[in-house]
């Protein structure tokens, strides 16, 4: 097949070509993935565990609500109410570290982080997700101005958590002078939930009650970060298909002569359309399918990487895989066909003499 | 036979081609002469509809170039190419260089056509791996492979020895016996000893 022969013939270009692909399909692969990763782990975090989610009310973002954790105490005595808990999400420097995540949580939560060290936390304690864990080696550690005894580690499957801290409700609401951020509250039965929600805010005006799933959609912060990853992540997008789009053009340019050649020796236009077209198709697929396995790779070695605490994640949907394969493939053609296509209604004469200027 | 009635051409303001006209019959051995510049490689590449003239006709086989349907199909089927620097492509074997230009039908003559020219060892070489004597012999194979009606050289011998040089002229001939019609551009006055007929070009005139 000549357009395998093209490109073994020519590995300087073939490896320029693929690595350009490469690149550009990486980059929107990883801008994409991490922005997506980021939403995905802080609305896992409220996923989880609750059904219905209690914030300040007028507050766009849990890190300023402060909601009175003891109206706990009437929604535990609600009908089809299974458990509640209250949890302060902070963010402060912890040890040498700069700044990290801050969960403090009730005691009936504590559970949810698994525990691989120690014991949870009691008073004046905290336990160390796995990440931040190993850069703090003391048994003690200062957060803010006070001092906490380690009591114990712990891992999770959300990155966010595994690079924080926990501690107990009481201690984290002393740290940011809150009673707690939000509280979650878990139900008997999905259809028991919009009527919860209607009579849990009936107990104080000074409360926003949602069910998770429409606070995950409405919430302002992701609002935001969608919005800005998507903007990133669609110029990351473009650039990278102009990208691919004229290094296939340049490259088509510089073969003018070759098909000059191929039009004198009587070959036709859909001859070179063709191979150009298989050609184009087996560089760009086989450098899309590489940019997947090194993204995949980087994505998920991302969460292990100390010096990012796990905050860095990423998620990658079979949608924009799929979306990305398409596009790539259709800049790629773009960018080959057309010059080729301008070049096939020049002289043949002319495209060898330009092919040798 | 080829009819060139009123041919000019321009490259953008420039005209390189003044009002040419004459008579091309089959079988005949064309020497194109002049000197470089005197636009005898523009005139070989409109007669073997490489390039469009931007004025004046030309009649193959008492047909306007323009009406034929299929140009790439006629070329194929009815001319072959020698040009100055072979130009053949590099990513693919002489035998595969050949097999390009070949119809379906000759497919199965290219090996005859190398042992005749002397270069069936050089079958599954690149062009990087032989010689410019080589290259031009496997380029005039390549011009050969359909039996054309007609070859168009333009500066065949250009890269090559005397010696190689000549091989070239012969083979051309042998060509010509054999009742191809050979149009050659050259500066080598040695075409003289081969052709049938001198068209002399001055300034883009003949």
């Amino acid at each position: 097949m000549i357009a395998l022969k093209a490109l073994k013939k020519n590995p300087f270009k073939s490896i320029l070509i693929f690595s350009s692909i490469t690149i550009a399909v990486m980059a929107i692969f990883l801008i994409s993935s991490v922005s997506q990763g980021v939403i995905g782990m802080y609305s896992n975090m409220i996923k989880t565990d609750g059904d219905i989610i209690i914030t300040q009310k007028g507050i766009s973002d849990t890190f300023f609500s402060n909601v009175d954790a003891s109206i706990m105490d009437k929604i535990n005595l609600m009908a089809d109410v299974k458990s509640s808990y209250a949890m302060i999400v902070g963010a402060s420097p912890v040890g040498h570290i700069p700044i990290a995540g801050i969960y403090g949580t009730s005691s009936n939560h504590l559970e949810h982080y698994k525990l691989t060290k120690g014991a949870y936390p009691e008073s004046g304690e905290v336990m160390l997700g796995k990440n931040i864990s190993k850069q703090i080696s003391s048994r003690t550690v200062k957060i803010g101005n006070k001092r906490y005894k380690i009591s114990g580690l712990y891992e999770s499957d959300n990155g966010f958590e595994e690079g924080g801290v926990v501690m107990n409700l009481e201690d984290a609401g002393a740290l940011f002078s809150r009673s707690s951020s939000f509280i979650l509250v878990s139900v008997t039965s999905p259809n028991a939930t919009d009527a919860l929600v209607k009579k849990i805010a009936s107990l104080s005006d000074d409360i926003e009650v949602k069910t998770t799933k429409s606070f995950i959609q409405e919430y302002n912060q992701f609002k935001i970060i969608e919005k800005s990853s998507l903007v990133i992540s669609s110029l990351a997008f473009l650039m990278g298909l102009m990208g691919i789009a004229s290094v296939m053009s340049m490259i088509v340019n510089s073969r003018k002569e070759e098909f000059g050649i191929m039009r004198a020796l009587g070959k036709t236009r859909l001859f070179i359309m063709k191979n150009l077209f298989f050609e184009t198709l087996i560089m760009s697929f086989s450098a899309y399918s590489f940019a997947l396995i090194l993204s995949l790779g980087i994505l998920a070695t991302l969460p292990h990487i100390e010096m990012l605490q796990g905050y860095v994640n990423g998620s990658l949907s079979v949608t924009t895989a799929l979306y990305v394969l398409a596009s790539t493939i259709f800049m790629a053609l773009l960018g080959s066909l057309i010059p080729a296509w301008i070049a096939s209604k020049t002289d043949p004469i002319l495209l060898i003499n330009q092919g040798c200027s | 036979m080829i009819k060139v009635s009123n041919v000019s051409h321009f490259y953008g303001e420039e005209q390189v081609l003044y009002d040419i006209s004459f008579e091309i019959k089959d079988g005949e051995f064309i020497f194109l002469s002049g000197d470089s510049g005197s636009g005898k490689s523009t005139l070989l590449s409109i007669l073997s509809t490489l390039l469009k003239p931007s004025g004046g006709e030309l009649l193959l086989d008492n047909s306007p170039v323009e009406d034929i349907k299929n140009i790439d199909l006629f070329r194929q089927e009815n001319i072959g190419f020698v040009f100055q620097f072979h130009y053949l492509i590099n990513y693919l074997s002489v035998y595969e260089n050949i097999a390009l230009a070949a119809l379906q039908s000759k497919k199965g003559n290219i090996e005859k056509l190398l042992q005749d020219l002397g270069i069936s060892s050089l079958s599954s070489r690149y062009p990087n791996e032989i010689s410019g004597g080589q290259r031009q012999r496997v380029a005039l194979a390549r011009a050969l492979i359909n039996e054309p009606k007609i070859i168009f050289a333009d500066e065949p011998t250009g890269s090559l020895d005397s010696a190689n040089s000549k091989i070239v002229y012969e083979l051309l001939a042998k060509a010509v016996k054999n009742g191809t019609t050979v149009v050659v551009a050259s500066h080598d006055m040695h075409v003289q000893d081969y052709a049938t007929k001198t068209i002399r070009m001055v300034d883009g005139k003949i």
